[in-house]
């Protein structure tokens, strides 16, 4: 128990030094932020992408990508291909879609898309 | 597996050499309970007991000369001493007699303070007798090469070296199970026995009719000691009185032993136990008068290497030949046996503390030869450490000895009063009586022991006898709390959990490839293959290798800003248990077995990862093996 407690507190730590750092970067460009966002209203958002899953399903392969900008976190869903030149760990991208929530997270499913940074 | 790989390849592998040291294992069902017959369980049971003749007599001189300076009038008081003791032997014995008669199964102090008094009486008994066990290796072996250093006085700066080497070949012998067989045990014990009746008899003729006079002393310290001048205290007659009470240590084996005798078993073991303390008693009286009369020397820091008893057989035999000589080897040969029957005592007592949940069950395992193998090891390890602490010098052992054999020996007396007072058995008035009066002795040895010698050490046992206790109790809790646990309650039903599966990749190789296949096969609710990536290239190769490989399975690719694999890990394995409420996580790591030489250049990152997952609540960690010839 102790264990996991240190390290629930030194990973916190990390966690804060990386959400400042996500703040920090995506307060100039002024979008809505990730924590704010509501359900089935089309928004524009824009976060880093630090996960990305590839759904190699026979036939219709996908890439969930999970972006963050420090206030929140949104999965989204780009269906029909495995891999989109530019969407790479660390890539900043701008979103514009409609959100909609899925068990614990919100999901925006093939929104037009922004390379920023 | 691998393992098996090394015995056959290398010959001096760890289980080699454990096979050449401890022999070959022995069957459960090969067990075997020896009956003991009167003449061989004497040896057997007595040697502990009889033994601490070959020191009692040279600790009451040592109170009286060094400590109390008395000088000549030391051996005027030597015998009333040794009266004393006796008496109080007389009062042990008839008190262990019945209690013989009331536990056929064997009732050591432990046994039957847990019985008739409860628990904290019978963990007291137990710390205290434990302690004493470790003691009667160290003092005894001590006491063993302090004969073989008076016969040969070259070795003595070499003392605490021999004593741990004797403990050392002890504890191996016991480790091969050496059981306490009659044919190894009788010849040592007997010939200590007509030696010392040997040394008495021929002594006292020597003395009473050709005018044997007092051994002649030369050197500074025999000097000193001699020409002590105070006059006896009180203090230093109880002082001289506890230190001879530890002739009485091992007196108790019999009662603890007597399942091991012939039938009738408790009328058997009863005789046996009153041979034994007529031996004890005749050797000790005789060699007190003995001693009166010839006047050994000997002082508390060491300083005479010869010990009182090698003094003697000196004297009497008129120099250092072949009667010496065997003395002092069958000296040296009953105090190992001394040790040794430690050595069948400690493992089984802690074997039965074990069994009632306050000593670490390990201690009830047994080894490869049918013996209490841990509980062996500890007595030679806790013995060696006290050795060496004390320099080897049964002197300084002795204060901290008598504590725990006389608290023993009271509340097994005390737990027998109870009994009787209980049961009401006709007869059983004379018999409290005993009990009674054998308790409340002891009692009174055990208090005079711990405030007088308190400042020399007797305040180590009365401190470890309690927190030993606290450390049985905090055992105890700890085992009752686990089973309490685990305890399946009435209409209990495992729960049903969402199975989350969760395969860690480095990169794509055979190890991954069947790990992931083994991950398929356990059908989980959801399943994902986690990699922690460096950097953009890292990601897009091993999304390639994904897809080369034609995997199924989804991918998931974590990019850590922080370079922790670990932390990246622990982070997303929380993430993803709270996605759902319900589940279990199993988490699968492909791992390569190499040899034992290369195994650590591998799985570092593996390690810590598995060390972290240990704690996690409703996870399972898995390590798919790939071992590599």
């Amino acid at each position: 128990m102790g264990l996991r407690n240190i390290g629930k507190t030194l990973s916190a730590d990390k966690k804060e030094i990386d959400t400042e750092r996500l703040c920090e970067r995506f307060q100039q460009y002024g979008f809505l932020k990730l924590g704010e966002i509501r359900c089935r209203e089309r928004v524009k958002v824009a976060g880093e992408i630090k996960r990305m899953r590839i759904k190699p399903r026979s036939g219709i392969p996908a890439v969930e990508v999970a972006i963050s900008d420090g206030t929140g976190e949104v999965t989204v869903i780009f269906s029909g291909r495995r891999n989109i030149p530019g969407i790479d760990h660390g890539r900043c991208i701008m979103i514009d879609g409609v959100p909609h929530r899925d068990g614990a997270q919100i999901v925006m499913l093939n929104p037009a898309y922004t390379l920023l940074a | 597996m691998l393992v098996r790989g090394c015995t056959t390849d290398m010959a001096l592998s760890p289980s080699a050499l454990k096979r050449f040291f401890i022999g070959k294992p022995i069957a459960s069902s090969q067990d075997q309970h020896h009956r003991l017959s009167k003449k061989i369980a004497l040896p057997v049971f007595a040697s502990d007991a009889i033994s601490s003749t070959a020191y009692a007599t040279e600790e009451i001189l040592i109170v009286f000369l060094s400590l109390a300076a008395v000088g000549l009038s030391a051996f005027d008081n030597l015998v009333p001493i040794s009266v004393l003791v006796i008496f109080l032997l007389i009062i042990v014995v008839s008190s262990y007699r019945q209690t013989i008669y009331a536990y056929p199964n064997g009732g050591g102090s432990y046994i039957v303070a847990r019985e008739n008094l409860g628990k904290h009486p019978s963990l007291v008994a137990g710390a205290s007798m434990l302690i004493d066990y470790i003691l009667t290796v160290a003092v005894s072996v001590s006491a063993g090469v302090a004969a073989i250093v008076s016969a040969f006085s070259s070795l003595a700066p070499h003392r605490v070296t021999l004593c741990v080497g004797f403990i050392l070949i002890v504890t191996l012998a016991n480790l091969r199970g050496l059981k306490e067989s009659g044919a190894l045990f009788a010849p040592p014990t007997y010939l200590y026995i007509v030696s010392l009746a040997s040394l008495i008899v021929v002594g006292l003729y020597k003395v009473y009719f050709k005018d044997l006079g007092p051994i002649d002393h030369s050197g500074e310290v025999a000097q000193e000691l001699l020409s002590g001048q105070k006059t006896l205290t009180i203090f230093f007659f109880l002082k001289a009185f506890s230190s001879g009470a530890v002739a009485l240590t091992g007196i108790e084996a019999v009662a603890d032993g007597v399942p091991a005798f012939e039938k009738p078993e408790a009328k058997n073991a009863s005789k046996t136990l009153m041979w034994m303390a007529v031996v004890l008693g005749s050797s000790f009286l005789g060699l007190s008068i003995l001693a009166q009369k010839l006047q050994p020397l000997k002082d508390h820091e060491g300083n005479i290497k010869v010990t009182v008893l090698a003094q003697m057989a000196e004297q009497v035999y008129g120099g250092r030949n072949i009667f010496f000589y065997v003395t002092q080897f069958a000296t040296f040969g009953i105090l190992i046996l001394a040790a040794n029957t430690a050595y069948a005592d400690f493992p089984r007592l802690s074997s039965i503390i074990a069994k009632d949940n306050y000593l670490p069950r390990q201690l009830a395992n047994r080894g490869d030869r049918l013996v209490f193998s841990n509980g062996v090891i500890f007595l030679g390890l806790a013995a060696s450490a006290l050795v060496i602490a004390f320099g080897g010098i049964v002197n300084a052992l002795i204060p901290l000895y008598a504590v725990g054999v006389f608290t023993g020996f009271t509340l097994s007396q005390f737990g027998m009063l109870v009994r009787h007072r209980k049961l009401k058995e006709p007869g059983w008035q004379v018999r409290a009586f005993f009990s009674g009066v054998g308790s409340l002795t002891t009692l009174a040895v055990a208090g005079t022991v711990v405030v007088v010698k308190f400042t020399d050490g007797a305040w180590i046992p009365a401190v470890i006898i309690p927190s030993m206790m606290l450390i049985f109790v905090t055992i105890n809790r700890h085992y009752v709390r686990v089973r309490s646990f685990l305890k399946i309650e009435e209409g209990y039903v495992a729960p049903r959990h969402t199975h989350l599966v969760v395969v860690l990749v480095g990169s794509v190789n055979k190890g991954v490839l069947q790990a992931v296949k083994y991950a398929e096969s356990l059908r989980p609710d959801r399943l994902l293959a986690l990699s922690v990536v460096g950097s953009t290239e890292a990601g897009a190769k091993l999304d390639a290798d994904w897809a080369k490989h034609n995997m199924t399975v989804d991918l998931e690719m974590i990019n850590d800003q922080f370079r922790d694999i670990t932390d990246s890990i622990m982070t997303r394995i929380n993430q993803l248990d709270d996605e759902a409420s319900d589940d279990i996580i199993t988490v699968i790591i492909p791992e390569f077995v190499t040899s034992l030489r290369s195994q650590w250049l591998h799985n570092q990152s593996a390690l810590s990862i598995k060390a972290r997952l240990l704690y996690r609540p409703n996870t399972v960690v898995t390590s798919v093996p790939i071992v590599i010839k």
